[in-house]
């Protein structure tokens, strides 16, 4: 995939975010301080914030036409956001129910279908956020530091599970952190971002 | 006529009056949660003002602005219930729908759903109790409704008489023993009224 | 076929008319028996609205569809237009409690526009007892409201109308009390609201008029 950011500015609280980037890996990871700008990122890509200017381009569709519901981008925010009214069930399948077995196989959450998700542990928030995302048959995946809020043996089991996800679906990641060892097990590729800028780009 | 017609009178027109304007106030009350527009504030306070205003006033004004032939009918018992219970709809409802974190709203939109179904699905079920309090109070003060009623569709017995209306009249008539009946009875379905609201937005322990 | 609908026409009985007719509280009971009758004399339809007399003209005044006004004075039909009008009533005023000279609070209908509160300073003021009984005057906010004022003890003496107390003593010299109606310029049902205002003049319904305590002008 190609996921083009051309001459983009987002207004901010404090600053404005203003980059041109072309991320083309299986997995981009993008990197920086916490108040950099990252999560805006992600939701001027997902559509849930306008742009004051410029274009966001995905293999040739240009993204920032659309609104966010016909964009097909995946979110796990970090806040995980599981609608709390919901079943386990009807959160996942919010999106659609695209190759719904595998997606409950690889991530592990069969018998968390039918609980009502407030009842779940950090670890199994995470997963049924993520399988939430994947069912929609997204072609970009963005997350916002999936890992955040695990202790170490969790962290360790969700990447795992992160890396099947990379492996077993077709979908490229956006993949927030500011964590340098997180990026190193999963990424291809990194943006560093500060105060709303492109600092560097490198693959891994 | 009869107590208990006064009562039944009363409450079918709190009721329907209360339900109609439902979809409208949660409307409003959606717009000035979500909505970036000017006047917001202006449109808060025109809302607010039946809460604010003596009745009576309120009253005069629809009487200025309604058709001859709404006047002195059942239909301007509820215009008036309206326009008094108001407020309360549309306030509980735009701080129940503030309350709902935009992410779920955000979510549901990247998962596909249109604005439509992001209400019905998301927004609306997590407001859910707060709009149910602003109604129960809504209904309740369409019960009482006395000083706007009283105008705008007058006290026609057996037409437009209302429990309030009907109150103060035997009280002006020196009718007390009947005054206190009517008055027991309308405490009676207030506490009814109270009580259910309570049982509807308690939090489920 | 024309000849039979015709005949069918002509055989449904005359279209009933509905007045809506105005009338002050204290004239509650005394109309509701009057409109009774006067419903199964004449086969109209007599829709009654009561009401405080000032609200009642504020209504007409601001369009409502009314066609015949009974007011408590005439103050508040000056307020409105109307096309024929009659002093059709009268009412005395009574003392109520202890007598005057001993009385330390005296409660009276508001004066400023209740019409029975403006009827009983009028008759204090000709007789030359207002300035030395005003501080000793509680203004209620109606009729009723004096009433009680001495029946809880809250005062000692009320002004009331003799209609609305059997056990005061009424006062002979009482201002002229009047009780118009009227036929309202705007009303809808003219013709239907002339027929009304005869009867109310009829000896029938002065008979019910006098039943209740009113005096038949």
């Amino acid at each position: 995939m190609t996921l083009i950011i051309d001459d983009v500015v987002v207004p901010l609280a404090h600053f404005e975010l203003e980059m041109t980037a072309a991320m083309s890996a299986r997995v981009t990871a993008i990197f920086g301080p916490s108040g950099a700008g990252k999560t805006s990122l992600l939701d001027a890509i997902a559509g849930l914030r306008p742009l004051k200017r410029g274009h966001i381009t995905l293999d040739g569709i240009k993204l920032s036409d659309l609104p966010a519901r016909e964009r097909s981008i995946g979110y796990m925010p970090q806040e995980t956001a599981l609608f709390p009214h919901l079943s386990v069930a009807s959160n996942i399948r919010y999106g659609g129910q695209h190759d719904e077995q595998h997606v409950i196989d690889v991530l592990e959450i069969e018998h968390l279908l039918d609980r009502g998700v407030t009842a779940l542990s950090g670890g199994e928030q995470k997963r049924v956020a993520l399988a939430r995302a994947l069912l929609s048959a997204p072609r970009l995946l963005l997350l916002d530091e999936p890992l955040s809020g695990l202790d170490r043996p969790l962290r360790d089991r969700v990447m795992t599970l992160l890396q099947r996800v990379r492996d077993d679906f077709n979908v490229p990641m956006l993949y927030v952190t500011h964590d340098e060892q997180e990026l190193e097990m999963i990424a291809d590729e990194v943006i560093e971002v500060e105060r709303g800028r492109l600092i560097r780009s490198r693959a891994l | 006529m009869s107590d208990a017609s006064i009562i039944w009178f009363t409450l079918r027109m709190a009721a329907l009056a209360t339900a109609l304007l439902i979809p409208p106030a949660l409307a409003l009350g959606l717009a000035l949660a979500r909505g970036r527009w000017r006047g917001k504030s202006i449109i808060e306070t025109i809302v607010a003002l039946p809460l604010v205003m003596p009745p009576v006033a309120t009253g005069l004004i629809l009487l200025k602005l309604v058709p001859h032939s709404v006047v002195f009918t059942w239909r301007a018992v509820i215009l008036a219930m309206m326009v008094m219970a108001t407020p309360f709809v549309v306030r509980a409802s735009r701080i129940a729908f503030e309350g709902v974190p935009l992410r779920y709203e955000q979510i549901a939109r990247t998962l596909g759903a249109n604005e439509t179904r992001v209400f019905f699905t998301i927004t609306l079920p997590l407001a859910l109790r707060g709009i149910a309090g602003g109604v129960v109070l809504g209904f309740a003060r369409a019960l009482g409704e006395f000083g706007a009623t009283i105008l705008v569709a007058g006290n026609i017995p057996g037409r437009t008489t209302t429990l309030a209306v009907a109150i103060y009249d035997r009280v002006q008539l020196g009718r007390d023993a009947q005054a206190w009946d009517l008055v027991a009875a309308g405490i009676i379905v207030a506490f009814v009224a109270i009580w259910l609201s309570e049982k509807l937005t308690r939090r489920r322990a | 076929m024309f000849r039979l609908l015709l005949i069918a026409l002509l055989a449904l009985p005359l279209q009933a008319a509905e007045i809506t007719v105005s009338a002050a509280a204290s004239l509650s009971d005394a109309m509701t028996e009057v409109a009774h009758v006067y419903e199964a004399k004449s086969g109209d339809k007599v829709v009654l609205n009561f009401g405080a007399s000032s609200i009642l003209a504020t209504q007409i005044v601001n369009g409502a569809p009314v066609d015949v006004f009974l007011s408590a004075d005439d103050a508040q039909m000056n307020r409105v237009a109307t096309a024929i009008r009659v002093p059709l009533l009268s009412n005395k005023l009574a003392i109520v409690g202890a007598p005057l000279p001993k009385a330390r609070r005296i409660a009276i209908a508001n004066p400023e526009g209740v019409p029975a509160g403006v009827y009983a300073k009028q008759w204090l003021v000709h007789r030359g007892l207002w300035a030395s009984l005003a501080p000793k005057i509680i203004p209620a906010e109606n009729v009723r409201a004096a009433l009680a004022a001495v029946l809880n003890g809250n005062a000692d003496t009320a002004i009331v109308y003799a209609t609305d107390s059997r056990v005061g003593q009424v006062i002979e010299d009482s201002p002229s009390i009047s009780y118009p109606a009227a036929v309202l310029r705007d009303a809808k049902n003219a013709a239907a609201a002339r027929r009304f205002l005869d009867f109310l003049q009829s000896r029938d319904a002065a008979t019910i008029f006098r039943k209740y305590g009113f005096i038949v002008k």
